[in-house]
């Protein structure tokens, strides 16, 4: 009998900002503002931490902010569902948030949280380093992206005080992967 | 206050609503004797039974709208019988009936409509006058109930179809299950004593048989209440099959022709979840059948055809699943129309069989009516209908003959949350396999294992079934000789057999089926997750799939290369 096992393979392998900043211009260029965003409206966004930004996303689409429990791997799943979770019954697709916008995977550690989202009815729990704060914003806060900025599917920054905040929403995390789904190459069925 | 005020209205929508339904489905009939020339009294007695009864309902909750409605609709009955003018009175009774359930609904919201409802009531009146009725023939058995003179149809104990999620129980069962809760409740009691004691130390030695008599009746009364509560959830697929009864009338009248809806083993119980979520998939193909399968009169006649159309509804148990059928008698699927629409899409049609042609329908962008008109082609494929019957673990098939008909099966669950599955382990991870695909679980000595070239073969009861490592298929991270495992579990879908190679298996538990996001979509040998003790979340096999990747999957080149890489041979 054999035990010697197979090497684990490491999620994330580092990525190069630069293809992925033309993929996001492509991708905003393609998706304008919501307009009913546009209306003027003081808006609070929820705040977490991915690596060392601060990321925020309207509180609207926010329902609950959990501690990281069991992940269940789901064989074959794209490369930004780390598996699913046990949301009181409910059966949710964990999200690698890094993932989709770009950085580096990262195993979870103490601070890590799960941010459930809602999105056009369905349900996910985004894998966040630490949750920060609640953000009161109007849109004429939110600036445009800076040039050198590095997260996909942004909507733009603000700022304040000091800090820099990346303003998107879950559909925008959620986007690139669950649009287009396209799982790990393999032969399909004729 | 407010509460109790919201819940009566509630309690009247889920009374109400149904007995509304229930007089849309005796006008059909009605409608049907009126056009054959039989006796139509008892079920016009019927019918301004039911109304009588909503007439009585509204005015207790003081919606005088719709009150005043089913006033005049009974009005109408009293001064139809006997006379003329019955289609004008036809339509009428209709429109009323759509429109007072339409108004029992918005009760719920608190908004009924009262312009739209004098606006009715008026032109029920005027037409009445118009048709100036000489004499009116009072009815004297008003509040019989409307199903008892229908003779056929069972009064309406469940409301599924708004998808509302009530159910109605019977006092008697809702007696039942508070038994069963109360047994429930005292086995509790007794375990927490017994608890208690050993928690202090005080040890009795008949303690080991009183609390396995306390398990086993604990067991018992919830396994029942279970099963209590399941039945609850089902409910006759007539509930469902009926509403096609005034579709298809409108339906038949828009195209100026009769078509007729037959309905077979609508007291088969399927689980409600399922009906209310069927309603728009069958409607989709029974529309399609009208649009694209019924000939035009004369062209039937000419085929020698029965001027009238038939549309099936049936549905079926069959092997613990229910299969659904939608039949017409039609013209059949146009095999050179679904060729050439494939052709022009670029699809090499030359090799591909009878069946996988008929089956091509399911693909999106794919209609082949000659005339987009109001029936056909509103944009909605038969690719969402069969999406839609997978989401709920079902599947479905075409099969027609040219110039004879067409029939859709649908082969769905009874019911969509439970199964009785096969928890397994491989690696460190955990999985459930729906115990319906299982043959066998046996112990995987090396004895058992031959491998042909990369071929991987068990031998089980004289017979040689491809085998494949679990932990390699599903991508568990872990050691992995093939034959390292120390159980196979055998598994059969269809007519074909795989084995998979586990380390650990527990005896088959029945567990509630989750669905899975449709970001997971494209994990195809998972088809759920369920919620095991302590919460933890474990997936559950589609085994169709797994056995289908068993039967390609090869073993590694070179079994010491593979393990380095984590290779996957498997498609």
């Amino acid at each position: 009998m054999s035990s010697d096992a197979r090497p684990t393979s490491e999620g994330g392998q580092a990525e190069n900002a630069e293809p992925l900043l033309a993929f996001a211009d492509a991708l905003l260029a393609s998706t304008p503002h919501d307009p009913g965003r546009a209306a003027g409206q003081v808006q609070q966004y929820v705040t977490f931490f991915l690596r060392d930004d601060e990321i925020g996303i309207p509180i609207l689409q926010c329902r609950e902010i959990v501690r990281i429990g069991a992940i269940t791997r789901v064989p074959e799943a794209p490369d930004h569902v780390r598996g699913v979770v046990n949301l009181r019954g409910r059966v949710l697709p964990a999200i690698d948030t890094r993932k989709c916008l770009g950085y580096e995977s990262a195993p979870a550690t103490a601070r890590s949280r799960l941010l459930v989202v809602e999105v056009a009815g369905r349900a996910f729990a985004l894998l966040v380093d630490r949750v920060s704060r609640i953000l009161k914003l109007a849109p004429a806060d939110i600036a445009a992206q800076p040039e050198n900025a590095k997260v996909r599917s942004a909507i733009g920054v603000a700022r304040d005080g000091n800090s820099t905040i990346i303003i998107t929403d879950a559909e925008r995390i959620l986007r690139p992967g669950c649009a287009s789904e396209v799982p790990t190459p393999r032969s399909e069925e004729a | 206050m407010e509460e109790l005020f919201s819940s009566l209205v509630r309690d009247f929508v889920d009374e109400t609503a149904p007995i509304a339904r229930e007089v849309g489905g005796l006008l059909l009939k009605l409608e049907a004797v009126w056009t054959a020339g039989g006796d139509a009294k008892p079920l016009l007695r019927a019918v301004r039974g039911g109304l009588h009864t909503i007439k009585g309902n509204s005015a207790m909750m003081g919606l005088a709208p719709i009150e005043r409605v089913a006033h005049a609709l009974e009005d109408v009955c009293a001064q139809v019988e006997g006379r003329q003018g019955r289609e004008q009175a036809a339509q009428l009774l209709f429109e009323g009936c759509d429109l007072l359930l339409a108004l029992i609904q918005a009760a719920l919201a608190g908004s009924v409509d009262g312009k739209l409802a004098d606006a009715f009531v008026e032109r029920a009146r005027a037409s009445s006058e118009a048709a100036a009725a000489p004499k009116m023939i009072s009815v004297s058995d008003e509040s019989s109930p409307p199903a008892e003179a229908a003779g056929s149809v069972p009064p309406v104990a469940m409301d599924s179809e708004e998808g509302r999620g009530t159910a109605r129980i019977a006092d008697r069962e809702v007696d039942d299950l508070l038994e069963l809760t109360g047994e429930t409740i005292v086995g509790h009691t007794e375990l927490a004593r017994v608890h208690g004691r050993l928690a202090r130390g005080q040890f009795e030695a008949s303690d080991v048989a009183l609390m396995d008599q306390l398990l086993t009746d604990l067991g018992r009364t919830t396994r029942e209440m279970r099963h209590k509560l399941l039945r609850v959830r089902l409910a006759p697929i007539a509930t469902l099959f009926r509403r096609f009864g005034r579709f298809l009338r409108d339906l038949a009248r828009e195209r100026g022709q009769a078509i007729e809806l037959c309905i077979e083993g609508g007291d088969t119980a399927v689980d409600r979840a399922i009906i209310s979520r069927l309603y728009e998939p069958l409607v989709h193909i029974v529309r399609n059948a009208v649009a694209h399968g019924i000939e035009p009169v004369d062209e039937r006649v000419a085929r020698g055809k029965p001027a009238k159309a038939q549309i099936l509804l049936s549905a079926r148990l069959r092997e613990g699943r229910v299969n659904i059928c939608v039949a017409d008698d039609g013209r059949g699927l146009d095999l050179r129309a679904i060729a050439a629409k494939a052709n022009a899409q670029g699809m090499d049609t030359g090799n591909l069989s009878e069946r996988d042609l008929q089956r091509l329908i399911f693909q999106s962008g794919f209609s082949t009516a000659l005339s987009v008109s109001n029936l056909a082609g509103r944009g909605v494929g038969l690719d969402v209908v069969a999406s839609v019957v997978q989401g709920l673990g079902g599947s479905i098939d075409v099969r027609g003959t040219s110039g004879r008909g067409t029939v859709f099966v649908l082969d769905l669950p009874v019911t969509v949350s439970l199964q009785k599955a096969l928890i397994f382990g491989v690696d460190s991870e955990t999985f459930a396999a729906p115990a319906g695909f299982v043959l066998d679980t046996m112990e995987s000595r090396e004895k058992n294992m031959q491998a042909i070239g990369r071929v991987l073969l068990v031998s089980w009861r004289g017979d040689f079934v491809r085998a494949v490592d679990a932990g390699r298929l599903l991508g568990c991270q872990g050691l992995a000789q093939a034959w390292a495992r120390p159980y196979a579990i055998v598994l059969q879908a269809g007519n074909k057999r795989g084995a998979l190679l586990v380390d650990w298996f527990s005896g088959v538990q029945e567990i509630v089926v989750k669905p899975l996001d449709e970001s997971l979509a494209g994990c195809r040998m998972i088809a759920g997750a369920t919620v095991l003790a302590q919460g933890r979340v474990v997936p559950i096999l589609d085994c169709v799939e797994v056995v289908r990747r068993t039967n390609v999957a090869l073993l590694p080149e070179t079994p010491s290369v593979a393990k380095a890489e984590a290779s996957y041979d498997v498609f």
